[in-house]
Parts: structure tokens; sequence; C-alpha cells
């Protein structure tokens, strides 16, 4: 095991591999799939991201088959059955990775050391290895051979997603970045590039940035905005509300599918919108909300951002790996338990207006956490897009995952590198919160302000909404919207 | 006996959404009664039954005497299904493929009589599929499923709009057969496009126009079903085919080749075969029909053409100049090809205006992503004309009727001339009207000398002129 790559940069290097990233723009990929094209591309694993990745990859013409362990292939597992019934070559590694030109890595974090390990001494000479996330090279400063070339392609959508806008004739978002130290023929970025193009990538949006930007940032807003504050937010309202009076099936359905409806505000004009389908009194609460949560968990989101910067994150995370997850299991058998998780939604009918209305509390929630994640990301010196992408652009797909299958089967779906982080988080939040949650009555969640009067004062709304509107993520982020809506919706 | 059900719609108007009314609904529905809801497409027929189950917001009037067990088959409700089963395979935000939810749980969750169930499972033929996802079943199978599931509730009432659409010959006659067994008492709504198609049972018509019920007619009634039959018989005028795009972007193909040659073509899944040895040429000009029961694979084997099948790669198919797996993009191949199916119908869930679903016929893209020229545009309007959709050109295309819908999705199928053009069962949910309209411009492009027509349809009835050449698929 080698050392932490980012502890072993100097601060100039930090600094500059941190602020790494940047929005390019379609006539940069006129080159198209040029650069693999007649190359042999290896995936390894096929899980939904492996295969999406690849029918998209093999229907822009270039070569892929899979390589899996010889036990999936042996007992014709899932990801077996996936690529075999999708008309892939698959083989072992010995019959596979020596022939590649191209090894993409598409296994979860967990499996990478033991996976590179494993191909990186039959992989060719002056090949390339492919990454969608960092967190091997940079946290657990995996060394790869001096010849070999590493990059990294992450589409930021879940695999299915990627497959079904290649088929409309679009993409989704994606982040690439190349490996400095392995870069040996300068060609990291001209592969990059056309390996974004293959998935369709370049025409939602490529932003170039580099490892380290990509792990630092990905790691904060996983287990902060992302995951954790849903998970906390979740336990806290559910309680609050059971605590008031609200019959519980409506309070377990108000939430399940209460994050998923703000937050699709939230995708399509930011917080700025989402706060604008609240009416004026209820904005201006949610405001203050979120102010004073704001200030309570600022030190928190501070630590785990150091946390994660100094290596303590992962560093206490692989140990736990080291332990069989003994302490993820236990925390995921925990949420399995909570009331929140064992109440089923209730079948009433409630509104999308009614989820706004209704859920102040949520609203304010979503609102602190996405900023929070987002001012101390910059402040760490990542980057403003990428700050962007890993807190405001990613809550609805976390959010939606709720929707369909509660916490339990979030934290399940999601990595475990996510998971873990977000128990530590929600474990420190929820008794940070207490006293806050204390006075907080059902107007703000469960029942709506219920006002006959509707009036405020101009001075303070006018105020409020400025406070809104500037915020720093709301004008990157209608930047970065517009480029999307501009190459989505042109006319 | 019919269990006596009285309904009763008395000044009811029906707001869905906002994008589209029923007004001031007068209808009554004694026991004994079986009505045929019909209508031109768009008209409303769909949703003056789906408010027998339950949809739409009642703005007006009320409805009396609704039973509680209403079951109902439709479009609507079938994409409603695929829809929720597709949003579940989303959930993977990292790395778990979905499998879907088997067509045993989708039936089991509404079956009140299990025996009747299995029964129906038998003779319906969906044994072999119980365990199979609801969503990768083909259209047709889709659709048994869905009534079997709705005859096995026992419903109090059964409103089944466009039962037979998608249907092979068999399954529409068995099915046809059971209803006749079971009328005395279930209480039947239908929507059908066609009223000679109107099975014997059926007592009542009721035809819908603009949202409006505006006649009531009892079958024996032979003066009013006259009348009635001459709204059926409105001449449209004489139709041109508009031009396509005058610049010609396609890279020539060699007059000499086949467009398509298939050569023993097979497709299998880890434990399953939809079809094997399938040898199939295609020489340019030579229009053909494929026929073939639900479940025979006649889109598993076009999707092989198209390139929408993975399995495409393993098999040896040469289309356009191309033999596949050689490194071409699967836009190379689209691009020579217009196509239209249920399934492109479900997948086209994008929010973009009628026009702009016409013009992504240009792109071969679902939406539209690139900047249209002023002539896509033109000719695009051309298009809304024939189809008389031009005030609505700008409308969202996801708010439209399922007949519409597949009326513009033809538009864009054929709106380039494409080399090649693929019509999978293209008139399913189009009125007599709207199919004639349909069957017309297919006789056209078909004569126009540039493009090649490949149709799938069930109905012996809508043979086009120009079609000589056929290929019957076997149930595997």
């Amino acid at each position: 095991m080698g050392t932490n790559y980012f502890n072993s940069l100097s601060l100039r290097e930090q600094l500059e591999q941190l602020g790494k990233c940047r929005f390019m723009h379609l006539d940069e990929f006129t080159e198209g799939v040029d650069a693999l094209k007649g190359k042999k591309m290896v995936i390894i694993g096929c899980g939904a991201q492996g295969l999406n990745q690849g029918l998209n990859l093999r229907d822009s013409g270039l070569d892929v088959s899979y390589t899996l362990r010889a036990e999936a292939i042996a007992e014709k597992r899932q990801s077996w059955k996936n690529a075999s019934d999708n008309g892939f070559t698959v083989g072992t590694y010995e019959d596979l990775i020596p022939t590649a030109d191209v090894v993409l890595n598409l296994t979860p974090d967990k499996q990478h050391t033991a996976v590179v390990n494993a191909v990186m001494p039959m992989m060719k000479k002056g090949s390339c290895l492919s990454y969608s996330h960092g967190f091997n090279i940079v946290e657990e400063g995996m060394q790869i051979r001096d010849d070999i070339t590493v990059i990294m392609v992450a589409p930021k959508c879940p695999g299915s997603e990627v497959r079904a806008e290649y088929v409309r004739g679009f993409g989704v978002p994606t982040l690439i970045a190349v490996h400095e130290n392995n870069d040996p023929n300068g060609e990291g970025l001209a592969l990059a590039k056309a390996y974004a193009v293959g998935t369709g990538g370049h025409k939602a949006g490529v932003l170039m940035s580099s490892f380290v930007a990509e792990v630092k940032s990905d790691l904060m807003g996983e287990q902060t905005i992302l995951c954790g504050m849903l998970q906390t937010g979740s336990l806290l309202c559910f309680d609050k509300m059971i605590e008031e009076g609200i019959d519980a099936p409506y309070a377990a359905k108000l939430i399940q599918y209460g994050w998923e409806t703000v937050t699709e505000a939230l995708k399509y004009g930011g917080v700025t919108n989402m706060m604008d389908r609240l009416s004026n009194p209820a904005k201006i609460r949610a405001f203050e909300l979120a102010d004073e949560m704001k200030d309570i968990m600022r030190p928190l989101y501070h630590k785990h951002q150091d946390d994660i910067m100094t290596g303590h994150f992962s560093s206490t995370m692989m140990a736990d790996w080291a332990n069989d997850d003994k302490e993820l299991l236990g925390w995921r058998a925990d949420t399995a338990e909570s009331a929140f998780e064992k109440t089923a939604a209730g079948d009433m009918e409630i509104s999308e207006q009614e989820y706004f209305d209704h859920g102040i509390l949520m609203v304010a929630m979503v609102k602190a956490g996405v900023e929070l994640a987002f001012e101390t990301m910059t402040d760490a010196g990542i980057i403003a897009d990428s700050a962007y992408y890993e807190s405001l652009h990613e809550t609805p797909l976390i959010a939606n995952t709720i929707a369909r299958k509660k916490l339990y089967e979030m934290n399940a779906t999601i990595s475990d590198t996510a998971e873990y982080g977000c128990y530590l988080y929600n474990h420190a939040c929820v008794p940070l919160l207490q006293d806050f949650m204390k006075p907080l009555k059902s107007d703000v969640i469960g029942k709506g302000l219920q006002l006959n009067d509707m009036s405020v004062d101009n001075a303070r709304l006018i105020e409020v909404n400025e406070a809104i509107r500037s915020h720093p993520v709301e004008a990157i982020g209608a930047e970065l919207r517009g480029h999307m809506a501009d190459m989505k919706r042109i006319v | 006996m019919v269990k006596p059900v009285d309904i009763a719609f008395e000044d009811v108007s029906v707001d869905f959404d906002g994008h589209f009314q029923l007004h001031r609904i007068h209808w009554q529905l004694n026991g004994g009664q079986h009505w045929l809801v019909a209508g031109p497409n768009g008209a409303g027929k769909s949703a003056l039954a789906a408010v027998l189950s339950g949809a739409g917001d009642i703005t007006n009037g009320a409805v009396q005497g609704l039973p509680r067990n209403v079951s109902i088959v439709s479009y609507e409700a079938q994409a409603e299904l695929i829809a929720a089963e597709l949003k579940k395979d989303d959930a993977d935000i990292l790395d778990v493929l979905s499998e879907g939810t088997p067509v045993a749980e989708i039936i089991e969750r509404d079956t009140r009589d299990k025996a009747l169930a299995n029964q129906l499972i038998e003779q319906f033929d969906l044994t072999p599929l119980l365990n199979r996802a609801f969503r990768k079943l083909s259209t047709g199978e889709t659709r048994k499923v869905m009534l079997v599931r709705a005859l096995a509730s026992e419903p109090d009432l059964l409103v089944l709009d466009e039962p037979f659409d998608g249907l092979d010959v068999n399954t529409h006659d068995m099915l046809m057969t059971h209803l006749h067994g079971v009328v005395d008492t279930t209480p039947t709504v239908m929507v059908l496009n066609r009223i000679d198609e109107r099975p014997s049972f059926i007592t009542h018509i009721a035809w819908v126009e603009a949202g409006q019920l505006t006649h009531c007619v009892a079958c024996d009634d032979e003066s009013a079903m006259a009348e009635l039959i001459q709204w059926l018989h409105l001449k449209h005028g004489q139709i041109e085919l508009p031009n396509p795009d005058p610049i010609d972007r396609l890279p020539a193909l060699d007059p000499d080749e086949p467009l398509v040659q298939i050569k023993e073509a097979s497709v299998r899944y880890a434990d399953n075969v939809v079809f094997e040895n399938i040898s199939w040429c295609i020489e340019r000009g030579q229009h053909w029909q494929l026929t073939g029961p639900n479940g025979s694979g006649k889109t598993c084997l076009l999707s092989l053409i198209t390139g929408d099948h993975p399995q495409c790669y393993v098999n040896n198919i040469r289309v356009f100049g191309f033999q596949r797996g050689n490194g071409e993009s699967i836009w190379q191949i689209k691009q020579f090809i217009g196509y239209v199916s249920t399934q492109l119908q479900w997948e086209y869930r994008v929010g973009t205006s009628l026009k702009n679903v016409i013009i992504s016929g240009f792109h071969d893209s679902i939406g539209l992503y690139t900047k249209p020229s002023d002539v896509q545009k033109a000719v695009a309007d051309d298009w809304l004309d024939i189809l008389g959709m031009s005030s609505r050109a700008n409308e969202p295309f996801n708010q439209l009727s399922h007949g519409d819908k597949r009326l513009l999705l033809i538009a864009r199928a054929m709106v380039k001339h494409p080399p090649l053009l693929i019509l999978d069962e293209p008139c399913l949910g189009l009125d007599d009207m709207n199919r004639r309209l349909v069957l017309a411009l297919i006789e056209k492009i078909c004569a126009s000398g540039k493009t090649t027509v490949l149709y799938v349809n069930h109905h012996a009835e809508d043979k086009v002129p120009g079609i000589e050449h056929h290929l019957a698929l076997g149930k595997s």
C-alpha cells in the first residue's frame, strides 16, 4: 500500500490540483472517438455503470469486451449475464488484460486495490488504465507502472441514465481527468476526451478536472449534503412530526417523497427556485431556519472537509474495511431500525405544492446543506464548478433513491464510501441539531403555516430574496445549467 | 345476471392536469348495458373511459353510482405501469442493475380469484413469461398481462380501452370468447377506434368529439346508427408527401448492394431463445410486410436492423454497406432509417414541442439537440398541416393523446424520406380517418421510389398496395 498521494504533494501542487476544473466546449471534441478507434477496450466489472458505458462505447464504434473474475464467469453470476446477454465477449483477466490497449476499471472503490494489483502486471507496455473515481489513486496512493497512462472518466449520473440519454442522441455531464504522474506519452487527455465522446458525455458538458479535485469534492458532497443531510433530516423531521401528533403514514410519505419533490425544483432553478415555490411568509421562515442551521452545522462541515483533506477520513474508513466493515454494517442495521424506516408511507394523496407548503423545514435543510457544502468546498480551494456538481447538482439524484426505497436502501445502493461518510455525519449532526429542533412545531413540518393573512414586510422580503439570489452557488449554477440547457434545448 | 350498476354523469366537466378537458357530459349507463366509446383521435374517448376509473379532477357536476372495483386496461395505464417500472430501474445511484418486477407479481397484485388467474395465464399463454421482468416484454405481451390482470380481479365494471390493439389473431379471438363468457355478469365499457370492430354484446355507442359527448346511440336503433356511420365517411382531400430536406446529407449507397442482409441470425438470452436462424435479404425498392404472433420476435428482428438490439453485434448483419461490429457507430446506421413503433413511443418521453418531434426525425434523436435549418422547420410545418395540427405546433408533445403522438412519430419517421422506413404496427391506436391517412401516406412513400418500406401489422384490412414481399415469423 502506498501513502496518501495528496499528502505527498507540496502545498503549491495541492492547491493547483484542487483548483483544477474547467468547463469544456463542444468544439473541443471535433476529433470524436478517433483516439480510441481500433484500440481494444476491456472493462473490468459489469454492473450498471460498466454495462451501460460499454453499450454506449460499442455503439460509438469502439471495440469493447469485459473481463470478470474467474469465479464470476464459472458461476455465471449476474455480471456475467449482463455482459453476455448483450453480446459482449467475456473473459478472465488472463485472457483479456494482456491484449487490452485501455483497461476500464469500473468496480467499486473497495475492490480497487485488489483489482489493480491483479491486472497491472498483465497490462501491455504503454497501455492505459481508466478509473471512474479517484479514491484508489489519491487516498490509497496506488502506484501505477510508469509506462501506463492513467485517466479518469466519470459520468455524473447513474448507469441507466448514461444509457438512456445516449440512446436519445444526447448524453450526461461527465468529469474527466488525467493523473499527472502517469501520462508518459502525453496522450491522456486525448484518450479521456475520446472516451467521453464515446459515452455521449461531450454533448451534455464535460468538466476537465484532476484526480485530487474529484476525490476531495466527491467525498465532501456525498457525506454532507447528499446523503448525510438527507438522512439526518429524514430522521429528525419524522420524529418531530410524530411528537406533534401528525399521522405517522402521512409523515412517512411527506418525507419519503418530499426530498425528491423539493429538490426537483432545485434541479430546474437552483436554491432560488426551490425557495420561490414557498409562499412569502413560508419562504422567510425557511430562510431563517436555514440560517440558524448553517451557524450550528458550519463547524461540522468544516470538520468533514478537514478530515477529507488530511486523509483522516479515508484512513478511518480503510481501517473499518480491514475490520470486515464492522462499523458500517452496525450503522446500516441501526438505520433499518429507525422509526421513519419502519413506518410505511400512507396512500393519501399529497399534491406537489403541498410537499413544499408542509415541508418548510425540509426545504430549509436542503438550502442549508447545499450552501454550506458549497461554501466549505470552495473555501478549501475546490473550484466552484466542481463544488456545484458535487453538491446541488447531485442532490436530486440521491433524493430520488429515498423516494423509491427510503434510507436503508439509499445507503445500500450508494457506494460504501458514501455510506460510511453518511453515517459519520449523521451521528454527529443529529445531536448537534437537538436544541434547534426542540421548539419547532408542526407549522414548519407536517401542517404548514396555515395563515389567513399572507402579508409580509416588503423590506424583509427584498432582503431575503437578495440573500438567496446572491449566494455564489446560484451564480455558478445558473451558468452551468445554462450550458446544459443550451445544448439540450437549442430551440 | 349483470350486477345492477347504474352510473350517471350529470353535467360533468373533468380536467386532466390542465391539458385536456371533458365538457358538460350527460351520460346514463344502466345495468345490462355494454357501451362502446368511439370518436376521432384526440377527442377524449380514453379520457371519458378513464373517468370511470377515477382519473381526472371533476370541476363541474357529479358522477353517481361508480362501483368501487373498476378495472381498466388502456395505453395510459400500461404506459404508467411501464414508466413506474423504468423509474425503478433508475434507482441505481451506483451500480445495481434492477431486474424489474416479474410478470407473476404484477398479475397477483390485483387478483381476486386465483384459479381464474391461473386459467387465464394458461389461456393467454403467459406461463413461460411469469418469471420474466414485466418491462422486458414485447408490446403485445405487455398488453396480455394487463388484460389478464384486469379480468382476474373480477371487477364490478370492466373498462377496456383499445383492448385488441397489438394482439395477434389467436389472442384476439380468445379474448373475445372470454369476454362473451363474462359480460353477463360484468358490465363493460369499451373504447375502440373502429366502430366496425365492436363485439356483438355491445348495446350502446357513445360518440365523443372535442371533449364532448355528442351522441348516445342504442345499437338496435337503426336510423341513429346510420347517422353515426356517416361521421366515419368524411372525406379527406388529396394528400401530397412533403419534400425531404433538399440538401441531402446522406452518404451515397452502393446501388447494387442490398439494404439489409441478415444471415442465420439468432437472438437468445441465458435461459430463452427469441428466434433462431433467420436469414433475410432486403433489396432496394422491395417493400416487405412482416407478420407473426405476439412474442415471435418481430420487434426484436427489426431492432437488429436498426442497431437498437445489443445482439446485432454477435450476428452476421450487413446494413447499408456496413458489416456490423467493425467500428461503425450506431448513428451512421440510423441516418438511413426512419422508424416508428410502440416502444419508440414509450421511449419518447422528453419535454419538447410537436414541431420539434417532427424535426428530430432529421437527426434520429429523441428530443432535439441540434439547431434546425429553416428548410427543416418549413418541412415540419408541411407535415403538421397534413396532420391537421398546424395550430398546435408549439404545444408540448407529452400531453397529446396516444393517437396524436403516433401520427407525429409517423411523420418523424417519414420526414427525411429515408432509404429504409420501418413501420412497426403504425396504425395502432389510430381512428378510421387517420388510419386511412397513414395508409395513404405509406402507399405514396412506397411509390416514390426512394424509400423501401418494412411494415409490421396484424390487421388484414390494413394491407398497403405495393407491399408484395412477406416474411412470417413463427412462435419459437
